[in-house]
């Protein structure tokens, strides 16, 4: 009994050992390999390379401007979806989900028949002189498009998560629903709200499928990072592979902060709800 | 003068309750977990819709199922204090005390002082810095409580405010809420499950059982005539509820009860639904069937012996009569007796001061 047991432990344990270094394997490899090809010179001449330094300044703003734009569209969401029951939640629920699940060229794809000169609303957005496609702000509109799901879920379970004794509490201190928002949902749910935006960020830096359908890949118009080593693969490695790693420890940073600062935020939170008990 | 009459049903649970709270007075709602304490409470509060029924405050209506007003919480002038104390996790003990004071009314300086003097007033002036989870849970209760009476509340609803206090703190707690609650002028309704808060706490007590008031009245009614199993456990007297049967014509009336019958004083008709409470003292044991006056006897078996505090002299011995009875007799007289747990005994009291009540 004790010898079977202590054999089905090992095989448990052989395998878990199996399957971490599987992980590793398969996520860190890749980054192990991108680090090793780097001649370090290389990196920092592709940092002086102006193409480089276009793709990467277009990166930064983009991104920021659609994390900006995807808490503005997905704090309202994410509070309603978390707080309200109204018939057709399911399907909205889906369709804020959709963008998670659909291949980001299917995205683009939609988002230019959406916005596109001949798409459904292309004819209104030329009258009033706006041209979404192959510009900058299709770049920012794609990447709003793949990272809201993001968002919202992280928010969405963010504000689901706040206690509703500490709302209660609200109300009976003549706080309206505004003042409930502001002042208890939004500090409670900070860290989750936080991290949301962060997971946005870092999905927005990314983004390359939808991008390049619906934003083209133009250098210093829409040619965002992801882009850029794309293009750069196929006639200068070097710069490819300079891109991509300093693409990967922004996302990589990015990661670790989202995980500090959760990590950070919770002690507090423990605490508060033990002494509450 | 708080007016309220709540109908709710959750499930197979139904509440269904009338209160009436003058400006200045404590009305305790006591019962145990699961009489609807709470759901009262949370309805007058307005943190839960009532099914039918009409809550008041002098002549504003907060709440009337057939007029369709329902005001909600935030707009009431109420203070409310949760069991848990629900303090803001995210904010000091001072930013939880000037949560609910208008942040546009008065100079930030105003606000500042007006919290400041809340605390002094609860003595935690030294803690307005700290947040929740650094505070004990006296200290959380006070801060609890001056946030909700900064806001000078027309109505204060306090859930259970003393159980979430280790015994220690609460009884030196206990004494500082009363002091509190006498100088207020709003009208206060103390849920409870003890009934010695409701003693110490209420100018007036109503006893919910199962969503409905058993009972209520002041202090002295409740003691004198308990009509709940649950008053009567806790002042440890014999309640029997049951019908006047039979009439003797001499003074003397058969009382009909569900487990038994016993002699009470007549009092003067027929009738069902009426109460006689039994101290355990004035009940006498013996091994041998006892004559004499006394009109109640009862043949049974000792089902538990347990001495009372402080020092054990006297014991209470509950036996499984018919009805069921307790008697607290001395140390000494368990012994004479050789009572132990399923002994054979007589109990015995007289019907002379069995007065029934209503």
């Amino acid at each position: 009994m004790i010898h079977w047991l202590s054999a089905r432990r090992a095989v448990s344990l052989a395998g878990a050992c199996l399957g971490i270094t599987l992980l590793l394997v398969l996520l860190g490899l890749p980054l192990l390999a991108l680090v090793l090809r780097v001649p370090s010179v290389s990196v920092l001449h592709g940092l002086r390379d102006p193409e480089v330094l276009q793709a990467l300044r277009l990166s930064l703003i983009s991104s920021v401007a659609a994390t900006i734009t995807v808490v503005l569209i997905g704090l309202p969401a994410a509070y309603l979806l978390a707080t309200r029951t109204f018939p057709g939640k399911v399907i909205l629920e889906a369709v804020v989900d959709l963008p998670l699940v659909l291949p980001p060229t299917v995205a683009g794809l939609a988002l230019l028949l959406a916005f596109g000169r001949a798409g459904l609303t292309g004819r209104a957005l030329s009258f009033i002189g706006l041209q979404v496609p192959f510009t900058t702000l299709a770049v920012v509109v794609a990447q709003t498009f793949m990272s809201l799901p993001l968002f919202v879920g992280a928010a969405r379970a963010g504000f689901a998560s706040v206690d509703t004794r500490y709302l209660d509490a609200a109300k009976t201190l003549r706080a309206s629903e505004t003042d409930r928002f502001w002042r208890v949902m939004l500090p409670l749910a900070a860290p989750s709200v936080l991290a949301g935006a962060a997971m946005a960020w870092a999905r927005a830096l990314g983004e390359f499928g939808a991008t390049i359908t619906f934003a083209g890949n133009l250098p210093g118009v829409t040619q965002t990072m992801p882009l850029a080593v794309y293009t750069a693969l196929q006639t200068n490695l070097d710069s490819a592979i300079a891109l991509a790693l300093i693409l990967m420890i922004v996302s990589l940073g990015l990661l670790v902060a989202i995980r500090s600062g959760r990590a950070a935020s919770m002690p507090g939170r423990n605490h508060a709800a033990r002494a509450a008990r | 003068m708080l007016r309220a009459q709540l109908g709710k049903t959750l499930g197979d649970f139904s509440l269904d309750v009338s209160l009436e709270i003058s400006s200045g007075s404590t009305l305790v709602l006591v019962g145990e977990s699961g009489s609807g304490k709470t759901t009262a409470l949370r309805l007058l509060a307005g943190l839960l819709d009532p099914d039918s029924g009409r809550v008041a405050w002098n002549d504003d209506t907060w709440y009337d199922g057939a007029g369709a007003v329902a005001i909600p919480s935030w707009r009431r002038p109420i203070g409310y204090v949760a069991q848990d104390y629900s303090l803001f996790p995210h904010l000091t003990a001072f930013e939880n005390v000037a949560f609910g004071l208008p942040s546009q009314h008065g100079s930030g300086g105003e606000r500042r002082a007006r919290v400041s003097m809340e605390l002094e007033r609860f003595g935690i002036s030294s803690l307005a810095d700290q947040k929740p989870h650094q505070l004990s849970g006296g200290q959380q209760q006070r801060v609890a409580l001056a946030r909700a009476l900064i806001l000078n509340p027309s109505v204060l609803l306090l859930d259970e405010p003393l159980t979430a206090l280790d015994l220690t703190t609460r009884r030196a707690t206990r004494m500082e809420l009363r002091g509190i609650l006498r100088t207020l002028t709003c009208a206060t309704l103390f849920v409870t499950h003890s009934p010695m808060e409701a003693m110490v706490f209420g100018d007036r007590i109503a006893v919910l059982e199962k969503g409905r008031v058993i009972q209520a009245g002041s202090r002295d009614d409740l003691l004198r005539r308990p009509r709940s199993a649950f008053i009567a456990e806790f002042m440890g007297v014999n309640l029997f509820q049951g019908t006047i049967i039979l009439r003797d014509g001499q003074g003397l009336a058969r009382l009909g009860t569900a487990t038994g019958e016993l002699s009470v004083v007549d009092p003067g008709d027929l009738e069902s639904e009426v109460f006689v409470s039994v101290s355990p003292r004035e009940i006498t044991l013996h091994r041998e069937r006892p004559g004499g006056s006394a009109q109640n006897v009862f043949q049974g078996i000792v089902s538990e012996i347990i001495p009372e505090p402080p020092h054990g002299e006297r014991v209470r011995v509950a036996i499984n009569t018919r009805p069921p009875l307790v008697a607290e007799v001395t140390r000494a007289a368990v012994d004479a007796l050789q009572l132990r747990e399923g002994s054979e005994v007589y109990a015995s009291f007289k019907a002379t001061g069995l007065e029934p009540y209503r």
